[in-house]
C-alpha cells in the first residue's frame, strides 16, 4: 500500500532529514513509527501524502508515485491526522468543519450528509453538530480532526503523535479507536514517542534514529531490545521491563519475556 | 510553620460559567517538596493553578471564595509584581513566554520588569543559566532552539526571579521519553540545592512517581485523593479518576487479588522483579 | 513574500558593519535616504545606488541586497510604466522609479543588519512608549514562528483536499479562508498566553524597566558617523550643485 524506495530527504539548509528509507507497508497492517524528537518520523509521514517530495528516491501508495501527484489528490486515499487540531479548525459549525474535506474531495450533497451523521455519531460529537469548533476541548477537538477524516473513508489513517496533551481515559478510547480501524481493514500507522500506550496494540513496530531506520519487527520482538530502544533514545514499555528483570533472574521460571508476560496475564501460578 | 503554599476551602466560578471550575479546595504544601497535581482533563487543575500565582483574581474575575496564601501572604491581597517574586509558573507551551531575540535577554526579563539594577540582574541571569546548563545557548533566538530547550530557556527565566515556589503545567506534554526524564532529573535536582517547593501538572505520572513527595488527585474541582506516592497509586480509587497509573503499580496490585505482592509497595520494574523472584518460583 | 523576508528580516552577521552601534546605522540609512531624495538625475541616482552596494559589500549582505534590488526593479518597472503614460517625460519618470529602488535598498539596509535588540534600543533611545517597543520586539521575535504556524496550517488543510494553485482569482483568495482563520485564531490564543506570562513574570512592575544589554557607542562608532556625515554633506553638495553644470 505504500512502499518508500530509499528515500532520501534533504532540507534547504542542508541538514539530511532522512536518509536511505526503505520501507513497504501492506494494506490492513498496523504499523507504529517510534523514536525521538527530531528522528525524522513527521518528515517521513509527509512524504506519503506528498507534501514533501525526496531529494532522491521514490514514495509510491497504491502504486501511484508521489513525485508526480499533488496532496490532495494523494489525501483522498491517506488520511493524516496532524498533531495540532488549532492547525485546521476554521468553519463556522462543526458539521461544516466535517464537510469541508469531503466537499473538497467532490462527495455529492446528500452523501456528504450521511458522512457527517455518521462521524458525528461514531465520535459522539452529534450534540455539538451546530456548535463552533473552537470552543470545543482539547480532547474534543481531537475526535473531531480524527471523525473528519474517517468521514471520506481514506485507506489509510496516519496518526501524528495523537497522545500529545491526552490524559489515561482519552488514550484509553484512541486504543480502542485504533483497533477498530484495524479490523475494518483500514492500513493504520501511528507515529508516536509514547511507547506505553502503544504496547496493548501490539503493531509491528519501525524504530528511526537520525533519519534512518533502525529497526523493524513485531512490537514483542522489538520492544524486548532494550540496548537498540536505548541507543536511540526510545523508553521501553514499563511491563516489558519489568517481564525482562523477571526473566533474567537466577533460578526464574521463564525462559524469556514472553513467558514472564504469558504468565503474570495468564494467571498461570 | 514554613508552609510554602496554603490552599483553605477555596472555590472560584468563571463569570459565564454555571459550575464551579475550583470546589472547597483545601491544600498545604511545606518548603522543598514536589507535589504532583493530577486528574482528568477539565478537572479544574489549570484553574487551581492560576489561583496560586495570582493571575486569577488579578488578571482573571469571577466568583472567588477561600483564602491562597503563599509564605504566609493572601494572594488575593498581594500585587502580581510581588507575588512574581515567590511564585513561578512555568506555561505548557514554551513558545508563549519567551519575548525576547535572545535567550539572554529574556532569561532577564523579569529582572528588567522589576527594575533591578544591571550587576544583580547579570549574576542572576548567569546563576540561573547555568542551573539549567544552557551556557552555549545564551546568545541563540529562540526560533532555532528544540522544544526542550526552549523550556529550559523559559524555566531560567523563572528561576532568575529566585521563586520559593514553581508551578510546571504539563512540562513533559512536547517532549519525548528521554527528554521528559531529563527534565523530571533537573527537577529533582534543584529541589535539592535550592529548596525550592514545585508543584507539577502531569499526566505521565509514571515519569514523576520516583521524585515526587506527594500526589494530589482532583475531579470536576474538587480534592479527591492527597498522599504520598504509594498511598494514592495502590490506592482503590486512583483508576477511577483517570489517573494514569503505571503498568509496574498495575502489576502488583492484580498479584496482591493472588497473594503475590510483595510486602513493600514498590515503584520500579527492577525491584519488583528480584523481589518476586523469590516468590515467583 | 520571499522578497519581503530576503529584505527586511535580520539575519545574523559577523561583519564590522553588523558591530556597528545601531545608532550610526540608522543613521548611514537614513542620509542613504535623504540623497535618493537630493539627486536631480538618474545619473546620479546610479551613482547612489553603486555607493550603496559597495557599502552592502562591505556588510557582507551583498546577495541578499542584490536580490531585492532585483526584485524592487521589476515592480518599479511599474512605476515608470504609469509615470510615462501621465507625464510622457522619460528622464524624470525613470528617476522616480529609480528612486524607488534606491529607497527600499536604503532601509532594507538598515534592516537586515539591525536585531530586534538593537532595534528596541534604538527605539528606547528615542524615548518611545515602553509598552509600543515591547509590542514591536515581541512582534519580530514570533514573524519566524508565525510563518512556520502558516505552513503547518497549509499543509494541514492540503491533507483534507485544499488545492492552493489551482483556480482563477477568485477561488484562490476564497481558498485562502482555511489558512488564514487558523492562524488568526492562533494567534489571538498566543496573545492570551502571552499576557498570561507577562504578568507572571511582573510585567508593568515599574515604570522604567532596567536593561540587561549595554549599548556604549565606541571610538570606531563615533568616526564612521562623522565619517557617514561628511560624506553625505559632500555628496548633497556634489549632486545639488556641482554635477548639473558638468553631466546631464
Amino acid at each position: 500500500m505504500i512502499e518508500l524506495r530509499d528515500v532520501t530527504f534533504v532540507h534547504e539548509n542542508g541538514v539530511k532529514a532522512l536518509d536511505g528509507i526503505t520501507l513497504k507497508v501492506d494494506t490492513g497492517e498496523t504499523v507504529a513509527i517510534v523514536g525521538e524528537n527530531g528522528a525524522g518520523k513527521t518528515t517521513l509521514i509527509k512524504h506519503v501524502t506528498g507534501l514533501l517530495k525526496p531529494t532522491s528516491g521514490t514514495v509510491l501508495v497504491d502504486g501511484i508515485d508521489t513525485h508526480t501527484t499533488s496532496t490532495a489528490t494523494l489525501s483522498r486515499k491517506v488520511g493524516v491526522a496532524f498533531q495540532n487540531p488549532d492547525h485546521q479548525l476554521f468553519s463556522e459549525s462543526v458539521k461544516e468543519e466535517m464537510a469541508f474535506a469531503l466537499r473538497n474531495f467532490g462527495f455529492p450533497p446528500h452523501l456528504v450528509e450521511q458522512r457527517v451523521s455518521w462521524g458525528l455519531q461514531l465520535f459522539g460529537l452529534e450534540e455539538y453538530r451546530e456548535s463552533s469548533p473552537l470552543v470545543l476541548s482539547g480532547g474534543e477537538k481531537k475526535r473531531l480532526t480524527l471523525a473528519c477524516i474517517l468521514a471520506w473513508d481514506p485507506e489509510v489513517v496516519i496518526l501524528d503523535e495523537p497522545t500529545v496533551g491526552q490524559d489515561a481515559i482519552q488514550k484509553e478510547k484512541l486504543v480502542g479507536t485504533i483497533r477498530m480501524l484495524g479490523s475494518t481493514g483500514k492500513t493504520v500507522v501511528v507515529v508516536s514517542h509514547d511507547i506505553e500506550f502503544l504496547w496493548p496494540i501490539q503493531p509491528r513496530v519501525v524504530v528511526m534514529k537520525s533519519g534512518r531506520i533502525v529497526a523493524d519487527g513485531p512490537a514483542p520482538e522489538i520492544m524486548t531490545k532494550k540496548e537498540m530502544l536505548e541507543s536511540a533514545r526510545v523508553a521501553q514499555p514499563q511491563l516489558v521491563s519489568f517481564y525482562q528483570a523477571l526473566a533474567r533472574r537466577p533460578g526464574s521460571p521463564f525462559v524469556d519475556a514472553l513467558e514472564a508476560r504469558r504468565w503474570i496475564e495468564g494467571g498461570q501460578r | 510553620m514554613g508552609k510554602i503554599l496554603e490552599i483553605e476551602e477555596l472555590s472560584f466560578r468563571y463569570p459565564e460559567a454555571t459550575r464551579k471550575a475550583v470546589d472547597s479546595f483545601t491544600l498545604d504544601i511545606g518548603e522543598s517538596q514536589i507535589v504532583v497535581l493530577a486528574g482528568p482533563s477539565g478537572c479544574g487543575k489549570s484553574t487551581l493553578l492560576r489561583t496560586i500565582n495570582g493571575l486569577i483574581p488579578h488578571m482573571y474575575t469571577g466568583d472567588y471564595s477561600g483564602d491562597v496564601r503563599v509564605a504566609g501572604s493572601s494572594v488575593r491581597t498581594t500585587s502580581m509584581r510581588d507575588l512574581a517574586q515567590t511564585v513561578g509558573f512555568l506555561f505548557q507551551n514554551p513558545e508563549n513566554q519567551i519575548f525576547m531575540f535572545t535567550v539572554e535577554r529574556d532569561v532577564a526579563f523579569g529582572l528588567e520588569n522589576l527594575g533591578v539594577p544591571r550587576p544583580e540582574m547579570r549574576k542572576r541571569v548567569d546563576e540561573a543559566i547555568g542551573l539549567l546548563g544552557i551556557e552555549n545557548l545564551s546568545q541563540r533566538a529562540p526560533h532555532e532552539l528544540s522544544d526542550g530547550q526552549k523550556q529550559r530557556v523559559a524555566l531560567a527565566g523563572v528561576l532568575a526571579m529566585r521563586p520559593k515556589l514553581i508551578i510546571l503545567d504539563e512540562p513533559t506534554s512536547l517532549l519525548d521519553p528521554k527528554t521528559a526524564m531529563e527534565l523530571v532529573d533537573l527537577v529533582a535536582r534543584l529541589r535539592k540545592e535550592l529548596g525550592t517547593t514545585f508543584v507539577v501538572v502531569e499526566h505521565r505520572l509514571d515519569l514523576l512517581v520516583r521524585v515526587a513527595d506527594r500526589i494530589v488527585v482532583m475531579n470536576a474541582g474538587a480534592k479527591v485523593l492527597d498522599g504520598t506516592p504509594r498511598d494514592v497509586l495502590f490506592g482503590e480509587d486512583a483508576d477511577g479518576y483517570g489517573v494514569s497509573v503505571p503498568a509496574v503499580t498495575r502489576v502488583q496490585k492484580m498479584l496482591a487479588k493472588d497473594g503475590l505482592a510483595p510486602d513493600d509497595r514498590l515503584l520500579g520494574a527492577a525491584e519488583l522483579a528480584s523481589v518476586l523472584e523469590g516468590k515467583g518460583a | 513574500m520571499m522578497w519581503l523576508s530576503g529584505g527586511f528580516i535580520f539575519r545574523k552577521g559577523t561583519s564590522r558593519y553588523h558591530r556597528l552601534d545601531p545608532r550610526v546605522k540608522l543613521l548611514i540609512s537614513a542620509l542613504m535616504f535623504v540623497t535618493t531624495l537630493i539627486v536631480r538625475s538618474v545619473f546620479q541616482l546610479a551613482i547612489l545606488l553603486a555607493f550603496m552596494v559597495a557599502v552592502a559589500a562591505i556588510a557582507t549582505v551583498l546577495r541578499r541586497v542584490a536580490r531585492t534590488m532585483a526584485l524592487t526593479a521589476t515592480f518599479s518597472a511599474f512605476i515608470f510604466i504609469i509615470n510615462i503614460i501621465f507625464t510622457r517625460n522619460l528622464e524624470t519618470s525613470a528617476l522616480y522609479a529609480s528612486r524607488f529602488v534606491a529607497i527600499v535598498v536604503s532601509t532594507s539596509l538598515f534592516f537586515i543588519t539591525t536585531s530586534p535588540d538593537e532595534l528596541e534600543q534604538v527605539m528606547k533611545m528615542f524615548r518611545l512608549p515602553r509598552d509600543l517597543v515591547f509590542a514591536f520586539v515581541t512582534a519580530v521575535r514570533f514573524i519566524p514562528v508565525m510563518m512556520l504556524d502558516a505552513l503547518q496550517i497549509m499543509d494541514a488543510q492540503k491533507s483534507r483536499g485544499l488545492e492552493l494553485e489551482k483556480g482563477n482569482l477568485l477561488r484562490r483568495v476564497r481558498n485562502m479562508i482555511p489558512i488564514l482563520i487558523p492562524l488568526v485564531v492562533n494567534a489571538v490564543v498566543r496573545s492570551g498566553e502571552l499576557a498570561e506570562a507577562m504578568e507572571s513574570r511582573a510585567y508593568g512592575a515599574v515604570p522604567r524597566p532596567t536593561s540587561l544589554a549595554v549599548y556604549r557607542a565606541r571610538t570606531a562608532d563615533r568616526v564612521v558617523a562623522i565619517f557617514a556625515v561628511l560624506t553625505f554633506a559632500f555628496a548633497a553638495y556634489s549632486f545639488y550643485f556641482l554635477l548639473p553644470t558638468f553631466l546631464p
